[in-house]
């Protein structure tokens, strides 16, 4: 069996060539990664760099606490209600010890539901779908949504309107398409009112309709080339997410469980409230971004992988009939193993599409979500964990809160951190089955990008420059007035 | 008798620095419009397309987040030197945004902070492939000449639309109530 | 009962009651002049300058015939008593300009982060900037780093987002009589106090129900615990802009 780090770090960097693809597109936010290769095109190194860094977990200490869930949700704009969410979740504890009225989850449901919608929608289609409808090294200038809209105009279509429709769910709900305001520290701000429920359910049948034919389509492509398919960045790993306490899909709420690359359990309905025991988040050099990993099970067998291809297999069920249907023919296919081929997280996204689509019609249909009884209360806590799977996989938020009610402690995990590790062996299988000795070619480096594409990273934020970084940045404005500067010493150390 | 010339589509090139990709997001939400609009323009580098950098002739330059470290700068002069208008779009761009509410702390503390491992000390990724971190977020003005600037955070499809096909018709893009927010 | 006097504002004809001011006869008149230290129920400031109109402004020719505006003076025109025949101009573009670049220049030197402040949708800063059209803040932001007061059990100071308006100063003295507030400092270094012993909100004697705890125009002053309560969409701001209904700012007549 291969090392769990092979290709992660060349013994001799200086000797070897290097190729970088940066941004890597179609994807959310930027990341960098960096090939090293001898001379014969044998790859040594590769590495998913992730260039962002913000620091928000550390100026959010000293805001008020009730500000956190709007201010947080800036982290991305692309499933900023995860954040809105998890941050709520944390300040249910605080507030009130975590309970909420059934108008409240049911509101914050929806909400959740229709950003799961429209982000695995413009996950497939917008960034996806050109590398699965022309090839991985088709035409790098029809490679986008606009080609896939001129190529296969309904194809395009039905993915715009998909996205659109979640994103008026979570208009309705929280006021805004992104970064709205709708859920507060122990509940709302709002419910439906009937034209509200009306609106968006007139539309809904079409959704699910629409959400089955995406599942059809990413099923076919599937089962058109198993041998691509199911082998594609493969990465064998432990698979973990939230399940409900009969071990249902859930993207809300729910305990933790993880299966081992053969599908056995590890652990079930474990409570998230011990995430930071259960879990360790490892730091590596090259990268803003941290590695955790299971505690228990230690750095190099401890990390795993979440989001779609997580959740299906690792769930019992799924509470919608016909994404039900399309989790049962998901799993046949893998046969007595689960997948781990990364393609498989395409389809089952599809199948969490649909799940989405079905899960927000029953919601709208449900009278609680025009209910007036907005927020609870209940005993005044220090300390709140709000966990959620986000379109990505599994998302933690940890606070604790002063008794002049500012905030004093906040640790994020978000879902793309939680995949650093698989994203990186993907990308390294990849390299290794593709590029291995080959004339590297733009087509050959999107097949990287492919691969890491199938994760839907989030990785949102700054990236570019060729060659190595300069170890001194002076910033000027228009008149070449220094207005920053910084510099790093050979350890690594940051000055001015 | 030759074939009147096709009118040339704009060239469009966005990125986002230390943005969410909220502003791209709202982007998006102008719906089926964008069906509409890549009839008038073409997307060069973009995080929609695979093209890496800016063609030399970019008309239009749309720029989401400001300036936080050494690769945003580099990726903003990159924008201005190749596109003949450059737009910031939302708060972030045009004040720093939230991400800024980290200048009124030391940036060395806050990699302290975020990197120290229980029992294992502190290690602040420095792998010369991850880009040094400028001392305080600025905004995109501070640092080039910036064409015209679209609040928001983000701002709305609508707003979006508007504005763009403001642009498009030659007018000077206005807003006005219901569509200027700077939340 | 003598002739009703009259003035214009931008070539209209506003009446108004002998004592009082330009923005109170226009705002009774349902003229919206922009404004953010003036408040009906205090005295004048004229400090935040966003009412300036321009007075009396002349058009002479010259001797080669052509016409040519000599700028009549500035006025705070909450300070500025109206009088009878007077010219008054307020919606004209040097003066749209000049308001601009204060609200700008407010913009700018204090931490306003609009997309997190409980505030949006109702501040009154940010109400005005819409108004006006402010697209953009055109100086350096000035980051400012001042401290989070959250001493008091139901009251925050976020002194970040502060504009030295006085209205808390006023309120606090006018009406609350506690003198809870006050201004210390000059220029750079002007800001925001509280008249306690330690300095902190938490030491003075305010309630949550004092008028000063509730007439901040900006996200200064908040109470505790309460924030986002009022969905996207339906804020004030949302609803109508700042100068809808410019009446709402007019002093409340006394009953007679």
């Amino acid at each position: 069996m291969r090392h769990q780090f092979e290709l992660e770090t060349a013994k001799t960097p200086e000797a070897l060539k290097r190729i970088v693809i940066e941004p890597v597109s179609r994807v959310e936010g930027h990341g960098k990664v960096t090939i090293l290769l001898d001379d014969n095109n044998q790859v040594h190194q590769v590495r998913l760099h992730i260039v962002e860094f913000r620091g928000f977990e550390k100026f959010i200490e000293g805001r008020p606490y009730w500000e956190v869930p709007v201010l947080v949700q800036r982290l991305c704009g692309i499933c900023p209600v995860s954040h809105h969410l998890a941050a709520s979740k944390a300040m249910d504890m605080i507030v009130n010890g975590g309970i909420l009225t059934p108008t409240a989850e049911k509101i914050r449901r929806l909400m959740h539901y229709g950003q799961m919608l429209q982000s695995h929608a413009l996950h497939f289609f917008h960034l996806s779908s050109p590398d699965l409808l022309f090839g991985f090294d088709s035409d790098v200038a029809k490679r986008n949504i606009v080609g896939v809209a001129a190529a296969n105009p309904d194809v395009a279509k039905m993915g715009v309107l998909l996205r659109k429709f979640g994103q008026e769910v979570i208009r309705v709900t929280s006021g805004k398409r992104v970064h709205g305001t709708g859920s507060v520290p122990g509940g709302v701000n709002k419910s439906l009112t009937a034209e509200e429920r009306d609106y968006l359910l007139k539309d809904s049948d079409q959704m699910i309709a629409w959400s089955r034919d995406a599942v059809r389509i990413i099923k076919g492509l599937h089962r058109s080339n198993p041998a691509l398919y199911d082998a594609f960045g493969a990465v064998p790993s432990t698979m973990m997410s939230l399940v409900d306490d009969k071990g249902a899909l859930d993207f809300y709420h729910g305990a933790l469980r993880a299966r081992d690359k053969d599908g056995e359990v590890i652990f079930d309905q474990v409570s998230y409230q011990g995430y930071n025991t259960l879990l360790t988040e490892g730091v590596k050099s090259w990268s803003y971004m941290k590695f955790p990993y299971i505690t228990t099970l230690g750095e190099e067998k401890g990390w795993y992988k979440v989001g779609p291809l997580a959740r299906i297999q690792n769930c019992d069920s799924i509470p919608t009939p016909q994404a039900e249907e399309e989790r049962v023919e998901f799993v046949a296919h893998g046969g007595a193993k689960p997948m781990h081929g990364s393609l498989g997280f395409h389809w089952a996204r599809m199948i969490e599409m649909l799940c989405a689509a079905e899960t927000i019609k029953d919601l709208l249909l449900d009278p609680d979500i025009m209910g007036a009884d907005l927020m609870a209360e209940g005993p005044r806590r220090g300390e709140g964990i709000g966990v959620i799977e986000a379109p990505r996989g599994t998302l933690f938020h940890h606070y604790r809160v002063d008794d002049n009610d500012l905030v004093t402690y906040a640790n994020l995990i978000v879902s793309t951190t939680n995949n650093n590790t698989a994203m990186n062996v993907a990308v390294r299988d990849v390299a290794k089955n593709y590029l291995q000795g080959h004339e590297i070619t733009e087509g050959l480096l999107n097949h990287i990008e492919v691969a890491i594409r199938c994760f839907d990273p989030c990785l949102s934020c700054a990236t570019h420059a060729l060659g190595k970084m300069p170890l001194e940045v002076t910033l000027v404005d228009a008149t070449g007035a220094e207005i920053d500067r910084m510099t790093k010493d050979s350890e690594g150390r940051i000055g001015k | 008798m030759n074939a009147p010339l096709p009118k040339r589509k704009l060239k469009v090139a966005t990125t986002s620095l230390a943005g969410c990709f909220g502003c791209h997001m709202s982007f998006l939400d102008i719906d089926e419009r964008i069906l509409d609009l890549v009839e008038l323009v073409e997307f060069d580098r973009s995080p929609i397309t695979d093209i890496k950098h800016c063609s030399p002739d970019c008309d239009l330059g749309i720029i989401e987040g400001g300036v936080c470290n050494a690769e945003n700068v580099h990726v903003l002069h990159e924008f201005r030197k190749n596109c003949k208008i450059l737009i910031a779009m939302g708060a972030c761009a045009i004040n720093g945004g939230l991400p800024a509410q980290r200048n009124s702390l030391d940036i060395r503390d806050i990699l302290a902070a975020v990197y120290a491992q229980p029992g294992r000390g502190v290690h602040i990724p420095n792998d010369p492939e991850i880009p040094l971190l400028l001392n305080e977020v600025h905004p995109l003005h501070e640092v080039v000449k910036i064409d015209y600037f679209l609040p928001g955070c983000p701002p709305s499809g609508d707003a979006i639309w508007k504005f763009l096909t403001d642009l498009l018709a030659g007018r000077t893009p206005t807003l006005g109530h219901g569509l200027i927010h700077y939340d | 009962m003598s002739d009703p006097k009259t003035f214009f504002l931008d070539e209209e004809e506003i009446p108004f009651e002998e004592g009082q001011t330009i923005i109170q006869a226009a705002l009774t008149a349902g003229k919206y002049i922009p404004h953010l230290c003036y408040h009906p129920e205090f005295k004048p400031h004229g400090s935040c300058k966003l009412c300036t109109v321009r007075i009396d402004s002349r058009t002479v020719t010259t001797e080669d015939g052509q016409s040519v505006k000599i700028p009549g003076r500035a006025a705070a025109s909450c300070t500025t008593p109206a009088q009878a025949g007077q010219h008054v101009e307020s919606e004209v573009p040097e003066i749209l300009d000049l308001r601009r670049t204060l609200v700008q220049m407010l913009l700018v030197e204090g931490n306003h982060y609009c997309p997190s402040c409980e505030k949006s949708g109702k501040c009154l800063l940010q109400g005005l900037a819409y108004d006006l059209g402010v697209m953009d803040p055109h100086f350096p932001q000035y980051f400012s780093k001042r401290e989070v007061d959250a001493s008091h059990p139901d009251i925050l100071l976020d002194l970040n987002r502060c504009i030295l308006c006085e209205l808390c100063v006023r309120a606090s003295a006018e009406v609350d009589k506690k003198n809870v507030f006050a201004i210390s400092g000059r220029g750079n270094t002007k800001h925001l106090i509280c008249n306690s012993e330690s300095g902190e909100l938490g030491d003075t004697n305010l309630a949550a129900t004092d008028k000063a705890a509730n007439v901040c125009p900006v996200g200064v002053i908040l109470h505790k615990r309460h924030g986002f309560e009022v969905p996207y969409g339906q804020r004030r701001f949302d609803k109508a802009p700042i100068s809808d209904n410019p009446v709402q700012y007019a002093p409340v007549k006394e009953q007679v």
